[in-house]
């Protein structure tokens, strides 16, 4: 039996089609509306695509998970509501929920239906899990992109509730204030309206052979002739301090490296991690397909005590660079 | 003059398959063009209605698009493509420097490969060969909008085309066989012949740009 879970992305039905025929454990998806993070043009799914998505996962024995895991907005809880109601009426498998409302909701309303906590809520202590355990019966954490190796292991010792990590994809930590930069710099919150530096307020200029990409009015970032480009999110920008007296740009926050955390695989048992999540819902069905299809190989041939095969993914990710991210960073 | 020697490389038969239709896409950019906006629209029309047809899910999302024009510029094709959605949709060629409120660049092949879903088009655009600009979220809507459908192009206008869809995939089968036959006939051929070959080829693909 494979030690992990393995669970995939899908930003529309033909992404879920893709990642359920890929090998995915569980596929997770939204609902096209601010209900959840990834609250991009174009995307996401209807109540009659989640209908088909859960009989298209259900008939090949593979679950679906329903994320709700933005903030409601004050005297505004309808579409949070309507949408845990949708997911428990349409059989999803779990909905992963961030706010404690909602959470509380869902455990009133929905006693059968399995609750995930989202890594938008950061639980990062033992605490913090047990009494979103006890208060509302949550079965799996989705841990916060912050943590190292030993940090997971020690959490997974000293709580029952299964924890999902990330293992490749997008740098999001959705912690730590960062957030509230792209809120400041367009207006829309990524936290509550699931739109973090939204396409509307974006904009790519060439600059000679350069490239400029620019959210709400600020230069985020510029990509020298060749350099691999990324998104202008504002956690990873580059940015010159001291107020423009510093001769080189730098990130300040993060840099725009995708993680994969494939190496880590026998130290992720070890700490006892339940499911391994890729990132990645508003990606093109083609980087699911592939991605997903590396990770069930390398997770089968780890199963098996194979040698676990590299996986040549860097052509698929931002900045064209992987990192293991915060699970080995040494400074902390 | 030069001998352009053997212009078809050894590829697996799909790839082979791939290019026929790539070049095939330029020459019908470049027919498009010539026949003008009269002619030349009514085929980019009714190659709309085909594909709406068997997409009508993607063609109602792009219908209720607000109004705007997005130019889709193939690099190393003859013309470019200008593409209105909303309630007015329509297709038609158009030059490289047309307005528009959003612009997509690339590779013919890459374009191609964007519009049936075969690769992802943040990653080619984190490698820099797609390159955007203007109005990002048109780009976006388009992108989710497209690759939410299994679409392919040559298939999508041979099942419109009846009894022709049963000889696409053996088209395709063939293709690469086709392909090395020709190279192998050019490559013994005489240089007089092998260079007619190389200019008809060049006029199927129309002029390519950058390539
Ligand atoms: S600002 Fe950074 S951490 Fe916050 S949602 Fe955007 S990418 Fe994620």
């Amino acid at each position: 039996m494979n030690p992990f879970e393995l669970i995939c992305p899908a930003g529309n039905p033909a992404a879920l089609r893709a990642a359920v025929d890929a090998g995915a454990d569980a596929v997770y998806l939204g609902f096209r509306d601010e209900t959840n993070a990834r609250n991009f043009p174009g995307l996401n799914f209807s109540r009659a695509e989640l209908a088909e998505a859960v009989a298209y996962a259900h008939a090949r024995s593979v679950q679906v998970f329903v994320a709700i895991n933005t903030y409601p907005q004050a005297g505004n809880l309808a579409p949070w509501q309507r949408a845990v109601d949708d997911a428990a009426r349409l059989k999803a498998d779990a909905v992963i929920l961030a706010d404690l409302g909602l959470l509380d909701y869902a455990a009133r309303h929905h006693p059968e239906l399995r609750l995930h906590l989202s890594v938008q809520a950061s639980a990062a202590n033992a605490e913090a899990i047990r009494l979103y355990r006890d208060a509302f019966r949550v079965r799996r954490v989705v841990l916060p992109r912050v943590l190292t190796v030993p940090e997971i292991a020690r959490l997974n010792a000293e709580v029952d509730v299964e924890t999902e990590v990330f293992v490749f994809g997008g740098l999001c930590p959705m912690a730590e204030g960062r957030c509230s930069l792209s809120s400041y710099a367009t207006g829309l919150s990524p936290n509550k309206q699931g739109v973090c530096s939204p396409a509307s307020h974006v904009r790519y200029e060439p600059r000679g052979a350069a490239l400029a990409s620019r959210l709400g009015g600020f230069t985020i970032n510029v990509f020298g002739a060749g350099e691999p480009a990324g998104y202008p999110t504002l956690c990873k920008g580059r940015f010159v301090p001291g107020g423009g007296a510093s001769a080189d740009p730098a990130y300040l926050f993060e840099e725009p490296t995708s993680l994969n955390a494939l190496e880590l695989l026998p130290d992720l048992k070890a700490a006892k991690v339940c499911a391994l999540k890729i990132e990645g819902r508003q990606r093109g069905k083609a980087y699911i397909a592939a991605v997903v299809a590396a990770y069930r190989r390398a997770l089968d041939a780890f199963a098996r005590g194979q040698p676990v095969p590299s996986l040549d993914l860097d052509a698929m990710v931002e900045g064209g660079s992987q990192t293991t991210g915060a699970y080995t960073r040494a400074w902390r | 003059m030069h001998d352009p020697g053997p212009m078809v490389q050894e590829h697996a038969p799909e790839d082979q398959a791939r290019n026929v239709e790539v070049r095939l896409t330029r020459a019908g950019l470049g027919l498009a063009r010539r026949l003008g906006d009269g002619a030349g629209g009514l085929l980019l029309d009714r190659l709309l209605r085909i594909l709406e047809a068997r997409h009508p899910r993607a063609f109602a999302a792009l219908g209720e698009l607000p109004d705007a024009r997005l130019l889709i510029d193939p690099v190393d094709a003859p013309a470019a493509l200008l593409l209105r959605v909303g309630p007015g949709l329509a297709l038609r060629v158009c030059g490289r420097d047309a307005e528009a409120e959003a612009t997509v660049r690339g590779p013919c092949a890459r374009l191609l490969d964007l519009l049936e879903g075969r690769i992802d088009g943040d990653a080619l655009f984190f490698r820099r060969e797609l390159s955007i600009e203007g109005d990002t979220a048109l780009i976006l809507a388009l992108r989710n909008t497209l690759d939410g459908e299994e679409m392919d192009l040559f298939a999508d206008i041979a099942a419109a085309a009846g009894p022709l869809r049963h000889a696409l995939p053996v088209a395709r089968r063939n293709a690469g066989r086709v392909l090395g036959l020709l190279g192998t006939a050019r490559r013994f051929a005489p240089p007089p012949l092998r260079w007619g070959m190389a200019v008809l080829e060049r006029r199927l693909s129309g002029p390519r740009q950058g390539a």
